[in-house]
Order: C-alpha cells, then sequence, then structure tokens
C-alpha cells in the first residue's frame, strides 16, 4: 500500500463518465457526461475536471501515470440495445436448437419473479443468432471425449459457406464435449481458414466454445461464445478508440480493462464476456478493497440507484464471491463473475395498491428517469419512493441533483394520494411512511436472503451504502437487518471508478473434470494424480502465458488452485480453495475432502455434509494473478475526534414508527469535515447526495470524505 | 363389503349407534390409513383459538405484510439450499419447493421459485400428523422432529415425491409447519425411476410410506435411513436427500423462529391466516366477475401406458353467481390394476396449479387458490378412485388437469375487459421425457428421469405464439438442464439432444410452441434400459381454442438389434439424426425399425440402440387462414415448417428452393379455401343429425360416459366385453394382461392354423 501511486481508474457507465484520480496523496474524483459515439470525448471531459482540480497540465499527468484503467457497462448496453454482428453458429447435429430452447427456462432468465410467473404472458428475448443463421455439422464425441462419429469436413465447408452467404458477420463455434477434445473445433477453425483466409477484406472472426469456456454446459458454453462474438467489435472498437486517445495525449503504456471477475488485464488479454458487468463489479472490488485496506470485516455492498439495488458479499479471510453461471441481461453464460445481485428496488419504484392483501406494494414497475417520480414534474403520475422520501421531509426540493431538478411537493403528495389515500384509508404522509418501511425491508429481505444462503448472520457485517438513494436508506435498511454500522464510502458518487483501480492483473482458467476422490461404492480414495495434477499444470500455463503476454514480471504471479466439489450427484458445486498445490498422497486428499466438508458446513449448516454419498471434483479453476499496489484507503476507519456541526436549519421530518413530525436539524457538506459527529434524527445534504441519520443512530465522518453511521442503543429508538 | 351374521348394515344404525361405532373404531384403529375426512376436504380449516386471537389483536395488514416479506425471504433462502445441495435430478433442474403452513396443516406461503403442487398436497400428511400422531402416545409430535412421507394416497402428487416434514415449536406450542418437497425418483418400485406403468397395485409401486417420524432432536434416524436405503436402487441418492431436505427444514425453522422473536407470535400466526383468507377472499371477488354459465371440455387419454384405450377426463366449469363448480362426472372409471388414477387430492390441487399459473399468475401462491372451488366427481373414477388401485403414473390425469382449465378460462374470460393474463390455449400436456434405470459408467445403480419433462411447448395466445419447449406446464421456472453434464453422470448418449420437431404444431391464427425430439442410445453400461410414461400417440392430447388446432399426435420409435456406433463406421449415413428421416430412410438392413404408441413400460436398451420420443407441442388460437402470412414464412425459414404444410394449413405459398412468399397467389388460396369452407358448411342441426353417435363404435376400448351427463359410464375393458354403470354407483375396472391378450390371440392363431391343417 501506498500514498505515491499515480493513476487514473475510470467507470463509463450508461449516462455518465466517472473518473478517479489517484496522484500521489492527493485523490480527485471526476463526472462527465459519457459520449456514446466516441468514448474517448467524455473521458477527456471528466479528466479535464480532474487536472483542473489537482491543478496539473493534462500531459504532465498522463505522461507520469503508472497505469489507466477502464471498467465499463458499454458491453451490457450494447447486448440491451442488440447492437452488433449478425452472428452465426455452428453446432453438433441433433443440438440446433439447444440455444433457441434456453433449457426452457430462457424466458425468465433476467427477469423478476413476477414475470417469470406469468406463463401466458412470457416470451424469450430476441435471439441473438437469427434461428436461420444457425447450423449443425455431423460429428459427436462423447462425455470423456472419445469420439463417436468423426468430424464430416465436406459437411463443415459447406454449412460455412451457407453462413458466409447468409452474411455472418462473426461465426461461433459451439461443438458438444469440446471442453474435453476440442480437436474438432479446432479443426473447423483451420478449415474456416482454409477457405476463407484471414488476409482478405472483410474476413470474419470465427469463436471456438472451449477457448471461452472451460466447463461443460453446451447451452451456457453457447451463450457465452455469441455474446462474446456478438460484442467483440463493438468493445474492440470503443475501447480501441481509448487506447489510440490516451497514446496520443501522452500516456505510452497499455492500457488495462477491468474485467466481471474483480480482475484486470491489457486489452490484448480481455475477451468481450469479460468485460459485461465490469462497472457494477468494481464498486464490489472498491467494497472488498475498503475492507481489507481498512479492516472492516465482514462486508456487505448495496448500491441503491434510481431503479435497481445492488447487492454484493465481501468476507473477511475468504476468497471472492463468485457466480460461475451469472445471467447477463437475459441470458445465462459461463464465466466467473463476481457474485452481484440485483433487485428491482430503486428511488423510482412505484408505489401501488394491493388489493388482495390491502397493502403497499412497491415495484416492481419503476418509473425510471422518464418520466420519473412524479415530483419530477416531467409527466410522472405514479407515486415512487422518491415521492415518499419528500414527502417525509428527507430532500431538499430545491437541492436535489445539485439543484439540476427542482422537485415539486405538490405532485408528490398528490400522486400518493390520488393512487393509495382511499384504498388504505390514510393520509399521504402515512402512506409516505410505509412506502419508505415496506422498500427498506424489502432490500434488508433480498440482503438477508443473500447472506443466509451463504450461512453468514447479517449483524456481524458492516453494511456499505453507495449509489445516489444509499446513504438516505441505509439506516432505515439496516434496522430491519439487525447491522450496527454502516459506511456511506468515499467517492461514493464514483466508487465503481474507485474500485477499477484497485483490483489485482487476474486471469481464472477452468477445465471440467469428473474426478472421484471418494468412491463410495468402492469404498476408495483417489490414488493416482497425475491426469489432475497435470490439468492444474495446464491450467497454471495458461495463466502464465496471459500474463507473459502483458509483460508482467513472472517471478511475482501467483497461482490460486480451487476445486468446485460436491458429494455424490448433487447439483452444487462448493468451490474450495485447495491448500496442496500437487497432489502427492491419499493424505493430500483427505486434506482437501476436510476442507469441503468445513466450507459446506459453514454454508449449509453443519452436519449437511454428506461425504458417505462420495466426493467429486467437477471442476479445476486456477486463478494466476500479480498483486499490484493499492490506493490508500487505511484512514477511513472512523476517526478519535468527535465534533459537533453548526446545523444550517431545521426541517419537520416523519419516520417510521413516530406518529408525529420530528424537528430535525439540517446540515450541509461541512458536516463531511473529518470527525464530525451528528445524532438522530438529521439530515446532512451534500452536492453528491443526501445523508439522512435517522432517530436511533450517529453520523461521524472520517477521512476522504467517509461517513459512518452506528447505531445506538435500541432504547433510543422510539 | 360382507356384512357379517349379527351385524346391522351401517346405514340401517341410527345416529347414536353410528357416532358409537366411530367412537369403538377410532379407539381401537388396526392401521391408520389414508382418511378421507382429510383428503377429500380441501377448505381451508377453521380459524384456530390462537388464529382468532393473533387476528383480534392490533397487528395490521403492513405489519403482516413485512413477516410475509420476511417469510418469502427465508422460504427462497431454503429453496436455494434444496436446489442447490439436492441430488436427485428432479432437486437439480428445480422440481422441488419449501413451504410453510399453519398449524393445522393449511398450506400458506411457498418459495417463489418453488412448485407449488407439490407444497398445496402437502397440507394433507400434515393433518394426518396432527390427527393421529400428536396424541398418540408411542408417537407424538415434538420440537427437532421431522417426518417423511411418500404414498400419494395420504395426499401427494405420486410416490416419486417425498416430502420432509418439521414442527415449528415456540414456547412449547406448535406454532407452524415447514415442509420441503423433492421429486425424488428411485423408490423400489418395480420398474426403476419410480413411476412404474406396469405397477398392476399399489404394493408394486415401491416405498409406501405413510408419513412417520424419521428424525428426532434435529437428526436423522440411522436405522430409519438404513430402512429406507435398503428399500431403493440408489441409496447414495436415498441418504443424501434426505439429509438435504431436514437441513434446509432446520434453517427454514430457525428464521421462523426469528420472525417470532422481531415480530411476535401473533404476528406469524396471524400473518399465515390472513394470507389464506385474504386470498380467497380475492378469489371469491373474481369468481364474481365471472359470467354466469357453463364451458365444457371433454377430452381423453388414449392409453393406460398398459394398453390403448379412451379414458375420457371431461371438465365443466359453471359460474353461478359467487359459485364455481368444476365438474368431471362422466370420467373414466377406476382402473383397479393400472397405474394410471390419481387420487382425488393431487387431483384437485393440479387444478389448482392451473389456475395459478394460467388464469390467475398474480396471485399469491397457497391452497386457497383452491378453498371457494366446489367440485363434482364420480367415486371410483379414474380422478377419484378408491385406495386400491396403483396411481403411479397420475401424472396423465394430472398433467390434464393442469392444462384443460385454462382453454374454459379463455372461453370465460373472452368477453370480459379485465384479465389477469393473456387468453391462451392449453400448454403440452404428456410427461415426455425418458425415464431409464440400470447401472451407470461409473459403476452406480440408478433409476430416473430426463430433465426435458421440464420443456413442453405452451399454448397460443390470444395475441401472440405459444413459446416452444418453455417450463413444464407444473412450473415456471424449471429447466432442462445442460445434456454434457447428463451424460457425464449417465451413460446415455443424446443423439438428439434438442431439436424442434419440424411439422409438428398446433396450428392457428397464433400457433402452439413446438416440442423438440429426442434421440438417445446407450453406451458404456452393463446394463440399461428406458421406460416412458406419455401417450397421445393416437388422439391428441391439447386441443386447440377458437379454431385452433390442437397439437399433433406422437409416436415413440426404435431401432433395435443394432450397434449404431459400429454401424457408422461401416455407413455414415445409416443415422439420420431426425426422428422422421430415420425412421423412413430406415438405412440399417437388418435393424427393426419399429413405431408404437409412446407409452412403453421398461425394456433393456442395449449399447448403440435407439429410442426416439418427442416433447409436444401447446394447442393453436384461432383461424389458421388469420394467420399472418409473414409468420408462416418466418416459421419455414427457420425450418419449423415445411413450405407444403404451410400451403396445405395456411394456404400461403412459399417457394421451397428460395423461400420467397408468394403474397397474390397466397391471398387467393386463402379466398378459394374460404368459399370451400362455405360449400362444405352445414347448419349446426344438420350436422349434428349426422354426426352425433348413440354411442362408441363397438371396437373402441372406450372408458367413460358418452356426450356431456355422467350419468351412464361405458366400460370397455380390452379383450371383454362392454357394459354400463351408473356414473354414482361405479365400480372398479379390472383389465387383464395385454400379455395374457396376446397369448390368448396366439393360441387362437394356432387354433386356426392347426385347424386349417
Amino acid at each position: 500500500m501506498t500514498n505515491e501511486i499515480k493513476r487514473i481508474s475510470v467507470d463509463i457507465g450508461g449516462t455518465f463518465t466517472d473518473c478517479f484520480v489517484s496522484w500521489g496523496a492527493q485523490y480527485v474524483q471526476a463526472k462527465a457526461l459519457t459520449t456514446h459515439h466516441n468514448l474517448a470525448l467524455g473521458f477527456n471531459d471528466a479528466l479535464d475536471i480532474a487536472v483542473k482540480e489537482l491543478g496539473v497540465d493534462k500531459l504532465t499527468l498522463l505522461s507520469q501515470l503508472e497505469s489507466v484503467r477502464y471498467a465499463t457497462t458499454l458491453g451490457t448496453n450494447a447486448l440491451i440495445e442488440r447492437k452488433g454482428p449478425r452472428i452465426g453458429m455452428l453446432t453438433t447435429e441433433g443440438f440446433a436448437s439447444t440455444v433457441p430452447c434456453s433449457r426452457g427456462r430462457g424466458h425468465g432468465d433476467g427477469l423478476s419473479y413476477e414475470e417469470k410467473h406469468d406463463i401466458p404472458r412470457a416470451s424469450r428475448p430476441e435471439p441473438i443468432v437469427p434461428i436461420p443463421m444457425i447450423k449443425t455439422v455431423s460429428e459427436r464425441l462423447a462425455y470423456d471425449g472419445s469420439v463417436l462419429l468423426p468430424l464430416d469436413e465436406d459437411d463443415v465447408r459447406n454449412k460455412l459457406r451457407d453462413l458466409v452467404d447468409q452474411g455472418a458477420e462473426s461465426i461461433v463455434v459451439v461443438l458438444i464435449n469440446s471442453v474435453v477434445n476440442p480437436s474438432n473445433e479446432l479443426r473447423i477453425r483451420e478449415i474456416y481458414q482454409e477457405e476463407y483466409p484471414g488476409y482478405f477484406l472483410g474476413a470474419v472472426p470465427m469463436l471456438l466454445s472451449h477457448q471461452i469456456v472451460g466447463r461443460k454446459g453446451e447451452y451456457a458454453r453457447a451463450t457465452s461464445t455469441i455474446i462474446d462474438g456478438f460484442l467483440h467489435k463493438v468493445m474492440y472498437q470503443g475501447l480501441g478508440t481509448l487506447e489510440l486517445n490516451l497514446r496520443a495525449s501522452g500516456y505510452k503504456k497499455p492500457m488495462l480493462i477491468n474485467h466481471n471477475s474483480g480482475g484486470m488485464a491489457q486489452l490484448n488479454s480481455t475477451d468481450a464476456l469479460q468485460t459485461v458487468h465490469s462497472g457494477p463489479v468494481s464498486g464490489i472490488a472498491a467494497s472488498e478493497h475498503l475492507a481489507l485496506n481498512g479492516a472492516l470485516g465482514n462486508v456487505i455492498a448495496t448500491d441503491m440507484g434510481g431503479t435497481s439495488f445492488d447487492i454484493g458479499v465481501v468476507t473477511e479471510g475468504e476468497e471472492k464471491h463468485y457466480d460461475f453461471q451469472p445471467v447477463i441481461d437475459r441470458w445465462l453464460v459461463s464465466v466467473p463473475m463476481i457474485h452481484l445481485v440485483t433487485l428491482g428496488a430503486g428511488g423510482g419504484s412505484i408505489a401501488s395498491y394491493d388489493r388482495l392483501y390491502d397493502r403497499v406494494k412497491i415495484g416492481p414497475e419503476s418509473a425510471g428517469s422518464t418520466p420519473g417520480p412524479a415530483c419530477y414534474g416531467r409527466g410522472g403520475d405514479r407515486p415512487t419512493v422518491t415521492d415518499a422520501d419528500l414527502l417525509l421531509g428527507y430532500l431538499d426540493p430545491n437541492n436535489y441533483a445539485k439543484g439540476r431538478i427542482k422537485l415539486d411537493e405538490t405532485k408528490a403528495e398528490s400522486a400518493l394520494a390520488c393512487e393509495l389515500s382511499d384504498k388504505l384509508n390514510m393520509d399521504a404522509i402515512s402512506i409516505a411512511k410505509l412506502v419508505k418501511e415496506n422498500i427498506d425491508q424489502h432490500m434488508a429481505n433480498g440482503v438477508a436472503t443473500e447472506l443466509r444462503s451463504r450461512g453468514y448472520i447479517p449483524d456481524e457485517f458492516t453494511m456499505l451504502a453507495y449509489g445516489g438513494n444509499g446513504p438516505l436508506h441505509c439506516c432505515g435498511i439496516a434496522n430491519a437487518l439487525g447491522i450496527k454500522k454502516v459506511l456511506a464510502p468515499p467517492f461514493a458518487s464514483v466508487f465503481s471508478a474507485l474500485g477499477a483501480g484497485n483490483v489485482d492483473q487476474l486471469h481464472i482458467h477452468e477445465m471440467s473434470t469428473f474426478t472421484t476422490l471418494f468412491d463410495t461404492n468402492k469404498k476408495s480414495l483417489l490414488t493416482t494424480f497425475e491426469e489432475l495434477n497435470s490439468a492444474i499444470d495446464e491450467l497454471e500455463l495458461r495463466g502464465r502465458e496471459d500474463l507473459i503476454r502483458q509483460g508482467v514480471d513472472i517471478s511475482k504471479l501467483q497461482y490460486r488452485i480451487e476445486f468446485d466439489m460436491r458429494y455424490g450427484n448433487q447439483r452444487v458445486e462448493t468451490p474450495v480453495v485447495s491448500p496442496i498445490r500437487r497432489f502427492k498422497s491419499m493424505s493430500d486428499v483427505l486434506t482437501l475432502i476436510s476442507k469441503l466438508h468445513e466450507r459446506y458446513g459453514e454454508q449449509y449448516g453443519e452436519g449437511s455434509q454428506a461425504a458417505e454419498a462420495g466426493v467429486r471434483i467437477n471442476t479445476i479453476r486456477v486463478a494466476s494473478f500479480l498483486e499490484v499496489e493499492k490506493v490508500d484507503f487505511s484512514r477511513i476507519l472512523p476517526v478519535e475526534e468527535r465534533v459537533g456541526a453548526v446545523s444550517v436549519g431545521e426541517r419537520d421530518c416523519h419516520f417510521v414508527g413516530y406518529t408525529e413530525p420530528v424537528e430535525t436539524r439540517l446540515y450541509d457538506d461541512q458536516a463531511l469535515k473529518v470527525g464530525t459527529s451528528i445524532d438522530g434524527p438529521a439530515l446532512v445534504t451534500t452536492e453528491a447526495t443526501t445523508y439522512l441519520v435517522e432517530p436511533g443512530w450517529n453520523f461521524h465522518s472520517s477521512n476522504h470524505g467517509a461517513v459512518w453511521f452506528t447505531r445506538l442503543g435500541l432504547g433510543e429508538i422510539k | 363389503m360382507s356384512v357379517e351374521k349379527g351385524a346391522k348394515n351401517s346405514s340401517d344404525l341410527s345416529l347414536e349407534e353410528k357416532e358409537l361405532l366411530e367412537q369403538f373404531v377410532d379407539d381401537n384403529q388396526l392401521y391408520y390409513g389414508p382418511d378421507p375426512k382429510i383428503v377429500r376436504n380441501h377448505k381451508l380449516m377453521p380459524r384456530t383459538q390462537e388464529e382468532e386471537c393473533a387476528l383480534e389483536s392490533d397487528i395490521d395488514a403492513q405489519r403482516i405484510n413485512l413477516v410475509r416479506g420476511r417469510l418469502e425471504s427465508a422460504l427462497e433462502e431454503g429453496f436455494n439450499m434444496v436446489e442447490k445441495m439436492g441430488v436427485a435430478p428432479g432437486a437439480k433442474w428445480g422440481d422441488l419447493v419449501t413451504a410453510i403452513f399453519t398449524a393445522s396443516g393449511d398450506m400458506a406461503q411457498i418459495a417463489p421459485s418453488g412448485i407449488g403442487v407439490f407444497a398445496s398436497v402437502c397440507q394433507y400428511p400434515i393433518k394426518f400428523i396432527n390427527k393421529y400422531w400428536t396424541n398418540e402416545s408411542t408417537v407424538g409430535v415434538k420440537d427437532g422432529d421431522g417426518f417423511i412421507h411418500n404414498d400419494s394416497r395420504y395426499g401427494g402428487v405420486h410416490n416419486t415425491d417425498q416430502s420432509m416434514i418439521v414442527p415449528v415449536f415456540y414456547s412449547g406450542k406448535l406454532i407452524c409447519w415447514i415442509a420441503t418437497i423433492i421429486h425424488e425418483g428411485e423408490n423400489g418400485s418395480i420398474e426403476p425411476g419410480g413411476l412404474p406403468s406396469i405397477a398392476e397395485s399399489p404394493f408394486d409401486e415401491g416405498l409406501k410410506m405413510s408419513p412417520f417420524r424419521c428424525a428426532e432432536n434435529f437428526q436423522l434416524k440411522r436405522d430409519i435411513v438404513n430402512f429406507l436405503q435398503n428399500s431403493v436402487r440408489d441409496p447414495k441418492l436415498q441418504y443424501a436427500d434426505m439429509k438435504v431436505k431436514l437441513h434446509a427444514s432446520l434453517r427454514l425453522r430457525e428464521r421462523v423462529l426469528s420472525v417470532i422473536e422481531e415480530f411476535g407470535k401473533e404476528a406469524l400466526v396471524g400473518s399465515l391466516r390472513k394470507t389464506l383468507e385474504d386470498t380467497e377472499a380475492e378469489v371469491r371477488r373474481r369468481i364474481g366477475e365471472l359470467p354466469d354459465g357453463t364451458v365444457r371440455i371433454n377430452t381423453w387419454l388414449d392409453h393406460s401406458l398398459r394398453e390403448p384405450l379412451l379414458a375420457k377426463v371431461p371438465m365443466a366449469v359453471t359460474i353461478d353467481d359467487d359459485r364455481m363448480i368444476f365438474d368431471f362426472r362422466g370420467a373414466c372409471p377406476e382402473l383397479a390394476n393400472r397405474s394410471i388414477n390419481t387420487h382425488i387430492s393431487a387431483f384437485k390441487t393440479c387444478l389448482a396449479t392451473n389456475m395459478i399459473l394460467y388464469v390467475w399468475p398474480d396471485l399469491p401462491v397457497n391452497q386457497a387458490i383452491f378453498s371457494p372451488i366446489e367440485m363434482l366427481t364420480n367415486r371410483n373414477s379414474l380422478v377419484d378412485p378408491s385406495n386400491d388401485s396403483p396411481n403411479a403414473m397420475s401424472l396423465l390425469p394430472l398433467f390434464r388437469a393442469m392444462s384443460i382449465p385454462s382453454s374454459l378460462f379463455a372461453k370465460l374470460y373472452f368477453c370480459l375487459p379485465k384479465r389477469y393474463t393473456a387468453l391462451t390455449a392449453s400448454h403440452y400436456n404428456q410427461p415426455a421425457t425418458f425415464i431409464y434405470g440400470g447401472v451407470t459408467q461409473h459403476g452406480e445403480v440408478t433409476g430416473n428421469f430426463c430433465a426435458d419433462i421440464n420443456g413442453n411447448g405452451t399454448g397460443a395466445r390470444e395475441d401472440n405464439d405459444g413459446e416452444n419447449a418453455m417450463s413444464p406446464l407444473f412450473g415456471a421456472v424449471a429447466d432442462t438442464g445442460e445434456h454434457e453434464l447428463a451424460e457425464e453422470e449417465l451413460p446415455y448418449v443424446r443423439l438428439v439432444g434438442q431439436q424442434l420437431a419440424k411439422d409438428r404444431i398446433g396450428f392457428g391464427k397464433y400457433r402452439g410452441g413446438l416440442g423438440y425430439e429426442q434421440m438417445v442410445t446407450v453406451r458404456s453400461s452393463s446394463f440399461w434400459g428406458f421406460m416412458t410414461g406419455q401417450c397421445g400417440s393416437k388422439h391428441p392430447s391439447v386441443y386447440g381454442v377458437f379454431g385452433g388446432y390442437g397439437c399433433p399426435a406422437y409416436p415413440l420409435a426404435k431401432v433395435k438389434g443394432i450397434n449404431i456406433f459400429n454401424e457408422v463406421k461401416e455407413n455414415p449415413n445409416a443415422l439420420k439424426l431426425d426422428i422422421v428421416e430415420m425412421m423412413n430412410a430406415q438405412e440399417i438392413p437388418d435393424a427393426d425399425y419399429i413405431v408404437q404408441q409412446a407409452a412403453m413400460s421398461f425394456e433393456p436398451c442395449a449399447e448403440g440402440e435407439i429410442y426416439m420420443i418427442c416433447q409436444g407441442a401447446g394447442g393453436g388460437y384461432g383461424d389458421v387462414l388469420e394467420r399472418d402470412p409473414f409468420q408462416v414464412l418466418k416459421d419455414v425459414e427457420e425450418n419449423i415448417l415445411s413450405t407444403a404444410l404451410a400451403e396445405e394449413i395456411y394456404k400461403v405459398i412459399i417457394d421451397p428452393e428460395t423461400l420467397i412468399l408468394d403474397e397474390p397467389a397466397s391471398i387467393n388460396a386463402r379466398c378459394e379455401e374460404r368459399e370451400k369452407r362455405k360449400v362444405r358448411g352445414r347448419p349446426y342441426k344438420e350436422f349434428c343429425k349426422d354426426w352425433v353417435q348413440p354411442g362408441p363404435s363397438e371396437d373402441l376400448p372406450y372408458m367413460g360416459s358418452w356426450g356431456d351427463t355422467g350419468e351412464e359410464i361405458i366400460a370397455s375393458p380390452p379383450g371383454e366385453s362392454r357394459y354400463t354403470m351408473r356414473g354414482d354407483e361405479m365400480a372398479a375396472v379390472m383389465l387383464s394382461n395385454p400379455k395374457d391378450r396376446r397369448i390368448r390371440e396366439l393360441e387362437n392363431e394356432i387354433w386356426q392354423l392347426r385347424n386349417k391343417n
């Protein structure tokens, strides 16, 4: 850890390009509108703001930087907007409908429960590969890679010609069991290169599934390869423009791209799928960095924005929490991605009346930013969470979003009253309190499910609250969860950019295997280790080659060996970090089995382990990484000093559990001065956000603009 | 039942005598069988005193809502645990549920991702435990107990589903129940996989677990587990999943207790009860919105899984002000020695499932969805049999229960402005998958079914086509899985994994979603075999609505006496990865190419022999001549419709070489067809005069009523004389063994040949 790092990290979002600059001991944040036609322009605008604040010229800054790193939602947006080439797909004969049928579940992937459950209205998303562009070739490999049907090369040539004739701009090849034996996929590429050499203008790229995904599962591997092919060009062009811009501006080193694995790599070692969701994932990376750097212990990262509430888990002394088969947009894919759950809950979530239960229901509909909450006065007439927050007195009508949006209380009240007053027989304020309580509970339930499913207890966690509405709702969420400490982190409005600047150079490679450690029928333990060890060798080699390609010092490389393990034939694959680097004896096997026992018991309860049913490894995973220096945030911990602050006014606010309005002191950004301590009820309104200090909570600001909320004795809550 | 000498017939007893007798019998029970008072009652239990107190306390709707949200989170947590930890294929691909029941046993709330029917039907064993074991001195119910059951006669879809039922006590008092249920598959039945089509009695169906305690002090009782393992083919599965269910239930129990700690006992008890009562009130409101009248549909199963027959499953829905009556009178009689009977409790919960998934998907999933509905059935019918008949393959009538109501509700809602979802034709309704058993390539003995059951075609909608192979009709979020992973564990090879079945469509203005072909063989196994449990090979299983077509009939095809892996080495053309092509080309000279009805009892499959079936299509909606020609073209381009059928059915002309749509020719063809329709058309009465027959043809193995009334029931046991019964006095029909019939036929032939000579 050092205070001398000179680094820029950027998060290019759909609306804003966020920038975090670490310039020695100085940390600066900047924000500009994203310029979709040329991402470099938005970046330059943000950079201009940053250099102005730092007082250095751009050339000096760029020429002295140790690195520039990008996280981006560019890929996510391109996927949602379906901006990509016409993809052609070659797959094994007999599996033409694997992708279109999407495992019978594709109608629901990426949707809310309500949407999933309405079968008569359910529809799959428009396919990325037009169905006539899926061709099959005659070949078939068995589960162990042996050849059942040889590849029909004439058939391959014919089908490739069909795809080219039908205008394929990118071709993906997904053959059954190719991860065990890639020879047919590789041969198809050779044939393709013979028929359509790459030096011709208009050469069409071809992606092979086994090179994108190392694990079995033909559908998820196919969608991963398809998305990779679909996003390749747009990502390459977008990111390539950024790299050229950097070179032209004086930065001569390779640009680094953040991956959804929580690591990063140079552009030449990044595939498009790895960039999807790298923006939100960088928020989790930032949380992880703060947790480690600030010794915060277990952390639950929450990002409450206008339409969604993202949840991530960071646990002390454990590896990152991954989803190995996450849903991206509407597609189940196979890529190790930092676990991130998104609930449809935000400031724009609409409150409606539920006749059945005679209650207020929040979401899943959202007013979004257009028309937005009723109080925006942009045509929205449905009541939202933000309308309730305004009515409860939490938001300053004249100073919202830096004063860019004037909030109209009358419209908020009218929307709440019209939609709900008569039905609930309540006044608008009481309804607003219900809305606040319900949305907080809903988000708390989401957090609780996340933590408890993994065997954790919420009140043993510190909650990180960021995003536009995070510091406003964090006390309510924490109350519902029993959490006692909340950190509104520093640089919260560019938090993902901050995270992007604090990850390691990392590559993860996986391989499917069917390795039985304990065979319950034969009552035998694994005794031959050559295959297992050579698989680990192979994966380490791949990681090493990735990093060597980027010119890193290989003496500093580290490897983490993980196995996805299971008891018997169960579905769950419990990831276990192996304490054994290479297996030499039966006792190594037993050590690994006991590690699974420990991990599984933590997650599902002691006694739930079932080694009696057999123990197996299904996936071998090697994370090859190079630790890089991180920006120092150790000073974000609560400071000793506690000083009061001068309030700038008072306002009546309404709180859940209080029948009468409570006089609430108001503060401005002076309250962020280190050591400021304020007991709730209070409101701190800054340019970037509003901190709501609910009764029973204390606000205490620390270094870098970090704010700690701590729960006072429960007895103080009326 | 015979009457012993000196005993009065029970109908001759006075009320007082009856009470005395009942009391005596209750006090001297030989055996606690399925209790009709429990399993026939789908109404909510009366409010308990605790529930009364809870609802009278000061908890309001908003607070109850918070409790409900907390319980939902806990149920989902439990569901995730089971789905991840479960070993059964059913658990892996979503065929499971976690649920909370009131202390009286009413099912109040389930995990949002769970299969509702499993939970609804579990109310009955809980009520059985309450009634019989709580105060039984040798059993009792206490904190830390876990009860298991699978016998569907005590409440259950079929015997492959095993529950773990855990009581939740607070301050020494029973507050509620928790249950976790998985479709386990293998259960020691006469055929592997737990779904024996050849079961001739309940005792051929494997484990028959009435509800009993299998866990004490929060731990499984190993002697009990061992007994169960000893009774099935896959002891590993039996053990591992019992453990999974217990631990998930205990986790859920912890969460429920924490809700009580936070909100109070009254809030929990009140929440569960109010959820049920509010749902029931909403259902009554919705019934009130429907127009008065009766809509009906007559459907037939075309196979008993042992022999072809036409087993009627009719349904009529009558709305009379605030009453809704489901009428199944006229259904096929109970088949005393065939496995396709279903118990009434399961049948009702499957009807409720249809309403939850296809009519009112916005309603919460609990048993109050069905409690306001009145049911009419004939006792001893296929859908309301006695306890003496097998029901291992109850899926046939149950899948019908989960599909046909939506087409009736399409009619009821057609003219109403307010709908709760789209109107739709029926989802495909056969369990179209391979059930397997044998020894895997890893030397493990197993028996279960493939996840293809989870990919039915959906019915066409009022404004859109159905979705191809999308979710099973019993749940919205199940999964067909990955074949690469399945083949890793099992020795079968999917030659055709998923390939939509071209031209096999429920046509209409909007077409139903298609099913896909499944072609499978086996490799590297010392013994393996397959069976299926579906029908619909002669008579379509699903019908269209408002002029839409039903689905086609799907046979089973197989190629025996070969090893395809050797054949393709000699002749690469030997294998056609398309059922129609494979069976038409018949490239392998000495092979047996067989087409048969899709129902197949377990038979061994040698290495390289091929079995082929199809997932089916949903019904069509509206007139085929109104289908947008460009949608027809799209189907052709996507290779799910041939140009020949485009012309024959839709009257849309598409060049088979260029796939160019000839719009003027199509308009002409449609005009011509409309003219022909006018010529073919006849007044309704005239049509009926020719069309309506007094009864089924003599050669039809017909079972059930003829016409719309259920007063007279026809029974035509194959190989025997037809007879009729009064609907309200039906008796089960015993069918002869198909093999005996075949032997008789052959003996006749031999006799005739001998006589000839």
